[in-house]
């Protein structure tokens, strides 16, 4: 039998590991963005990698989205892996164009010819009081692309283990980073190199009555709902999506088909979020297996409020429950 | 012709028995004139006639179980207007049509448009596999919603439900027909009411039990004097120091607003009493005890309890009650851990009051009257200290009724 050894670690320790231990392994890799040199990044997520590996790996950019973006792609496209940091992601839309017309499609336009093995990481969602524009959870814009692979870990294993699997893979993946998780708690994360694969979702908890479904920064949410069910005697199936595209059809399927019913909780607002995209798997799989109608718990349809709103913009494992209850009472 | 339908008569009941006609085909009947009577899961009520007319078709068998929004009997309405009335006294806008099928009939019905059916897609699926016809199914869910139990009753009883013969019957063969080897009795009615509303309450309720015995000697001395002048039972004497101690500790006397985050203080005392009837619990309120004479309480008392075993209460006589008694020492207990009136926050059981030896305050044994009670407490809201604290103070006051004189208002 053989040990591995692991560290304790937060989630930004984690991915700050999984660069250097890339770093190491893949020569052709480098790291980009504002402030991640020198500065080690505005979440020190790239703390002491340009110390370890120099300047020409790891570099700081001008302020320009869209020439972080540009430019990786066009690395990228000839041999190098490319992992660009956006500092919120609510500063990615100047960069939208050059991922949408270039980055998503450069495989398909060449004929196979060129692809783009690139990472774009980006710290997103609400919770931690940031400005305008820092908080935005707006996933949904870039699932509905084909091209471009969506991650988003919510613990510091997979965090670790996904960022690697996206740096192996060979087309461009958008690595999110949920922002109030980056020190919330520690996980043990395995040295060295292991990949979490990119299309599978993890059934964290089970149970027979109800099915919950979150990514990032809700899985705690659900989690915490999950018990407050649990003490009222209904069992949850909590699922950790962790891939956003592709989804993991599988896993929800057989999840609601077991359970008949189902929670879906995230931070982005309603309207076009991906809980829809999520609602119409289960409606193509699992129709005939429902018992109530899919609940949803999402931000509201307004832009992430300041600071004094923005706990009363994101759900609760109370709101969840909530929800929880209504799906089983209907 | 006027559809005479059961209505939701209170409560988001779900279905009722027909008791009685009071109308036969062929007789007319006046607006307003009582036509039926129901039984519901706590009350039988009388139903009116909507319009002035004449009973054309009786469609319900007296003793049928049916849902609401099933149209019980057609009245041709004076006026000569042939116009369709949905005449329901509280029309339901999702009531379906009337093709669907009526209990205890067989009589063919005029099919008036699509059948609307109300069933989860996962109950569709059950209907299949079984292969049900879910429109010949009656369904007994929240809005006359089919369940998958009702599937499974209707498919049940095999050859039973043929083609013609309606769905109250097939479910109430099912119901009443044992199977080979064992006994079944129905589960419904006021039984699955009293079942629904216990597993709420201790699924939700973190309870709790705190015991203590009471001294009845002196009260019961005092109710012997009283006697050649008025008779006033013990519970009454219950009640009333019951609505005095809650007026002291108020916590006792609230209900739980979780969602919220508050708990409301309720300014009256409303007392249920939990009488035991042969159609089962059910919980007749006195409102108001904390103004009303101990001999009004008695008579109130009285006339409640005897109407709950008429099964006779109105709706209002039944609910409302902020927090109940459980006066089971007739019937002979000594303890209990009694299951809280949800959404009350207490509820206190009265046990056997039985002459034991005591030891007095002078070291000697004495023969006392002693009575257990136990109170059951949601300990979200209160904690044990306040517990012994308002049974200590019931406890006084019942012990010494002197001081209870003091308090009566």
């Amino acid at each position: 039998m053989t040990t591995v050894k692991t560290n304790s670690m937060t989630p930004v320790q984690a991915i700050n590991d999984g660069l250097r231990t890339m770093l190491h392994e893949r020569e052709e890799m480098v790291v980009l963005g504002e402030d991640v040199g020198i500065n080690g990044g505005v979440f020190r997520a790239t703390d002491g990698l340009q110390e370890s590996f120099g300047e020409d790996r790891v570099f700081d950019t001008p302020l320009s989205e869209s020439g972080i973006i540009g430019t990786s792609i066009g690395m990228a496209m000839n041999g190098m892996l490319p992992v660009a940091e956006i500092q919120f992601f609510g500063f990615v839309y100047p960069a939208y164009e050059q991922v949408m017309t270039h980055a998503t499609r450069m495989r398909y336009r060449s004929m196979g010819a060129f692809t783009v093995p690139m990472v774009i990481r980006a710290p997103y969602g609400a919770g931690v009081r940031a400005p305008e524009i820092h908080s935005d959870s707006m996933e949904a814009l870039f699932t509905h692309m084909p091209g471009i692979k969506v991650v988003c870990p919510s613990n510091a294993y997979d965090a670790k283990g996904l960022l690697i699997s996206a740096i192996e893979d060979p087309d461009p993946v958008l690595f999110l980073e949920p922002l109030k998780l980056y020190r919330a708690y520690k996980d043990e994360v395995p040295e060295g190199k292991y990949e979490v694969e990119i299309g599978k979702g993890e059934l964290l908890r089970e149970g027979e009555d109800v099915t919950l479904i979150a990514w990032g920064a809700m899985v705690p949410v659900i989690k915490k709902a999950a018990q407050l069910a649990e003490e009222k005697g209904i069992g949850c199936d909590v699922i950790d999506l962790r891939t956003l595209s592709p989804i993991d059809k599988d896993i929800i399927s057989e999840s609601v088909q077991k359970t008949n019913r189902c929670v879906i909780v995230h931070e982005a607002q309603t309207t076009g979020g991906l809980g829809n995209d999520i609602i119409s798997i289960i409606n193509d799989t699992s129709f005939l297996y429902l018992k109530s109608p899919i609940e949803r718990v999402t931000g509201a349809d307004v832009h992430v409020p300041f600071w004094a709103l923005e706990e009363h913009f994101l759900p609760t494992p109370e709101r969840t429950m909530h929800a929880i209850q209504k799906v089983m009472d209907f | 012709m006027v559809e005479v339908k059961l209505h939701d008569i209170g409560e988001g009941m779900t279905e009722g028995d027909i008791i009685t006609y009071f109308v036969k085909e062929g007789e007319d009947v006046n607006e307003d004139q009582p036509i039926i009577e129901v039984q519901t899961e706590k009350m039988v009520t009388e139903l009116t006639a909507p319009k002035r007319g004449k009973i054309k078709d009786i469609l319900v068998e007296e003793g049928a179980t049916i849902s609401v929004g099933t149209t019980i009997l057609t009245i041709d309405a004076e006026n000569g207007s042939n116009e369709e009335d949905k005449a329901s006294p509280k029309d339901i806008s999702e009531t379906p049509k009337s093709s669907e099928p009526v209990s205890g009939h067989d009589r063919k019905l005029e099919v008036k448009g699509p059948v609307r059916i109300k069933a989860a897609p996962y109950t569709r699926k059950i209907a299949r596999e079984l292969e049900v016809d879910i429109e010949q199914v009656q369904g007994t869910g929240k809005d006359g919603r089919i369940t998958v139990e009702d599937v499974k009753d209707f498919k049940s009883p095999g050859e039973a439900a043929d083609k013609g013969e309606n769905v109250v019957t097939a479910t109430k063969k099912a119901a009443e027909s044992p199977m080979e080897d064992e006994n079944w009795i129905p589960f419904k009615g006021r039984r699955k009411k009293i079942a629904k509303k216990m597993t709420q309450s201790i699924y939700t309720i973190p309870h709790v039990a705190h015991m203590e015995e009471v001294d009845m000697t002196e009260l019961l001395a005092f109710r012997q004097e009283l006697k050649p002048e008025v008779s006033i039972s013990i519970a009454a004497f219950f009640i009333k120091t019951l609505a005095i101690a809650l007026k002291d500790y108020p916590i006792f006397n609230s209900e739980l607003d979780e969602e919220n985050g508050r708990i409301l203080l309720k300014d009256s005392v409303h007392m249920g009493i939990a009488t035991d009837t042969p159609e089962g619990l059910i919980v007749p309120v006195i409102r108001n005890t904390e103004g009303k004479p101990l001999s009004d309480i008695h008579k109130e008392m009285k006339s409640l309890t005897a109407k709950a075993m008429e099964n006779k209460l109105t709706g209002k006589e039944a609910t409302g009650s902020t927090f109940t008694i459980s006066n089971v020492g007739p019937l002979g207990s000594i303890g209990a851990t009694p299951i809280i009136n949800y959404p009350e926050v207490a509820l206190m059981a009265f046990h056997k009051t039985k002459k034991m030896p005591v030891v007095d305050e002078n070291d000697e044994i004495v023969i006392r009257s002693m009575m257990n009670i136990t109170l059951t407490f949601d300990h979200r809201v209160a904690d044990g200290g306040e517990a012994i604290a308002f049974t200590n103070r019931f406890k006084s006051l019942l012990e010494n009724p002197k001081l209870l004189l003091l308090e009566l208002v």
